[in-house]
């Protein structure tokens, strides 16, 4: 980690920086526009004009987001004394772009065609990179641990045929790698992250096997090690009803989402509500950073704001294309401070 | 003229400067990093980033001051007549030098990391620029008093 002096001009220009993060104000003028066509308009008062300004179409409103976060991400690696940070914050998008091509290869093997255009350039590994790797079947020079984990996901699914063991084996892939760089950055907040990550997607994995009535012994496999809630924790609330869970699991900060699962049968509609305050969980771990001047931690607070204010601009936006009820999109926005 | 006197007195005078120049130094340096970062992305906040970054430089004017003073009691400066200064008036105005160098050293540094906070304040709440002054200035208040002790306890010494 490089000494916190080091910090002070990437703090401060963080801190400039996320003067420009788009205010719920904004928002809720995108959401209440009647067609798409209005609603890029408003977002094109502010830093997506330049991207918007690109596009073909309104509907590949998806790559101007998507560009405006890869230039943020590639802004602020240049400028952080750690660029392990933002390497660690940029890590899930390499994750899913090896998921959609090892998926791709399996569906040509059985006839079907890949889906190129669900690659990301979000992750750190170059996506021509990771093409290239994938089809040479070269997979030595590829970091993060993926040189034995794509391999690994080839032979379970000979052994399986189960796209849901993938999903299980190149998650707990990334998690580990997450905490691995964490540990490795020295930085102290970043362990606490993706700690909190984990937490965070163990309680989303609880929810949705909760609604689909999985078995204890099943559940187990879809939970990650590392989090500050163990494993063999989280299963032994598993068998008690999902209202119970925040008094069980009262001694740890997670328990303060699970205060707002009331119903047990109303699982559903918690779990879509969970998504937003499982967000706003990963994000309230570095909070504190904001009050040291020279704290590693406001560089992945800002990342992680800059990836939860192109959510909710993708909330929005989908809602006034799909016309769906705003008043559900305005209650997935999450808080951007 | 005691040589020795002489010399612990030039000594104190280069502490009281060195030391409370080079806290300037670092926390001008600090609170210029961070201003460098804020006029980055917004270079219409020079004006208050300039003022900010500047406070942490009066512990260096400060120990230059006390520094004059010193060689002026020796009569180093101003051409008056020859002061004999033996070896405990000169061990006196070495320990009259150490308020403004100790002090301005660790209250620049202070005042720099403050202020780089301050600068980091008015870069995401411009409205609260009176408030972001007052921060750093607070910090000032304590080499001001180095600086008064290393006053009167030069004033104190009879050559």
């Amino acid at each position: 980690m490089a000494p916190a002096e080091q910090y002070g001009y990437a703090v401060a220009r963080l801190r400039a920086m996320s003067g420009r993060l788009l205010e719920e104000a904004l928002l809720l003028r995108v959401l209440e526009c009647e067609d798409l066509e209005s609603a890029i308009k408003v977002l094109g008062e502010t830093v997506y004009s330049g991207w918007l300004m690109e596009l073909k179409g309104i509907g590949e409103f998806d790559k101007a987001i998507e560009a405006e976060l890869l230039h943020v991400f590639e802004e602020v690696h240049k400028f952080v004394p750690d660029a392990a940070l933002v390497e660690l914050c940029r890590l899930p998008y390499d994750f899913h772009n090896v998921k959609v091509l090892v998926k791709g290869t399996l569906l040509v093997r059985e006839g079907g065609e890949r889906r190129f255009d669900l690659l990301t350039k979000l992750g750190n590994i170059p996506v021509d990179d990771l093409i290239t790797a994938m089809e040479t079947e070269d997979y030595r020079l590829l970091p993060f641990g993926l040189h034995r984990l794509v391999p690994g996901c080839f032979t379970v699914w000979e052994q399986s045929r189960d796209v849901l063991e993938l999903e299980k084996l190149l998650d707990e892939g990334l998690f580990e790698a997450m905490r691995l760089g964490a540990e490795a950055s020295g930085v102290e907040s970043a362990v606490l992250w993706v700690r909190a990550r984990i937490d965070a997607e163990n309680v989303r994995s609880l929810l949705r096997l909760k609604r689909m009535n999985v078995e204890t012994s099943a559940a187990a496999g879809y939970l990650h090690a590392g989090g500050l809630i163990s494993k063999d924790r989280l299963l032994s609330v598993f068998t008690e009803p999902p209202e119970s869970w925040a008094k069980l699991l009262a001694f740890a900060d997670v328990s303060s989402i699970l205060s707002g699962v009331q119903d047990g049968a109303d699982l559903n509609a918690t779990v879509v509500g969970l998504e937003k305050v499982l967000d706003e969980y990963v994000g309230a771990v570095l909070e504190s950073s904001k009050y040291d001047a020279f704290a590693p931690g406001n560089v992945m607070s800002f990342l992680w704001k800059k990836e939860l204010e192109t959510k909710n601009i993708r909330i929005a936006l989908v809602s006034v294309s799909n016309n769906t009820d705003r008043t559900l999109a305005r209650g997935l926005f999450r808080h951007v401070g | 003229m005691d040589l020795l006197g002489i010399a612990l007195a030039i000594f104190g005078a280069a502490m009281a400067a060195g030391w409370a120049g080079a806290g300037s130094a670092i926390g001008v340096g600090i609170a210029g990093e961070s201003g460098a970062g804020v006029m980055t992305e917004d270079p219409g906040k020079f004006g208050l980033v300039l003022l900010l970054q500047a406070l942490p430089g009066t512990q260096g004017i400060y120990g230059l001051l006390i520094a004059f003073f010193a060689i002026l009691k020796v009569g180093l400066l101003g051409g008056g007549a020859e002061v004999t200064v033996n070896v405990w008036q000169g061990l006196a105005i070495f320990f009259a030098c150490l308020p403004i160098a100790v002090g301005g050293y660790y209250s620049a540094i202070a005042q720099g990391k403050t202020s780089a906070a301050s600068i980091q304040m008015i870069a995401k709440r411009p409205e609260e620029t009176g408030k972001a002054v007052i921060l750093p200035a607070m910090v000032e208040t304590y080499a001001v008093l180095s600086l008064l002790m290393s006053i009167i306890l030069l004033n104190g010494i009879k050559l």
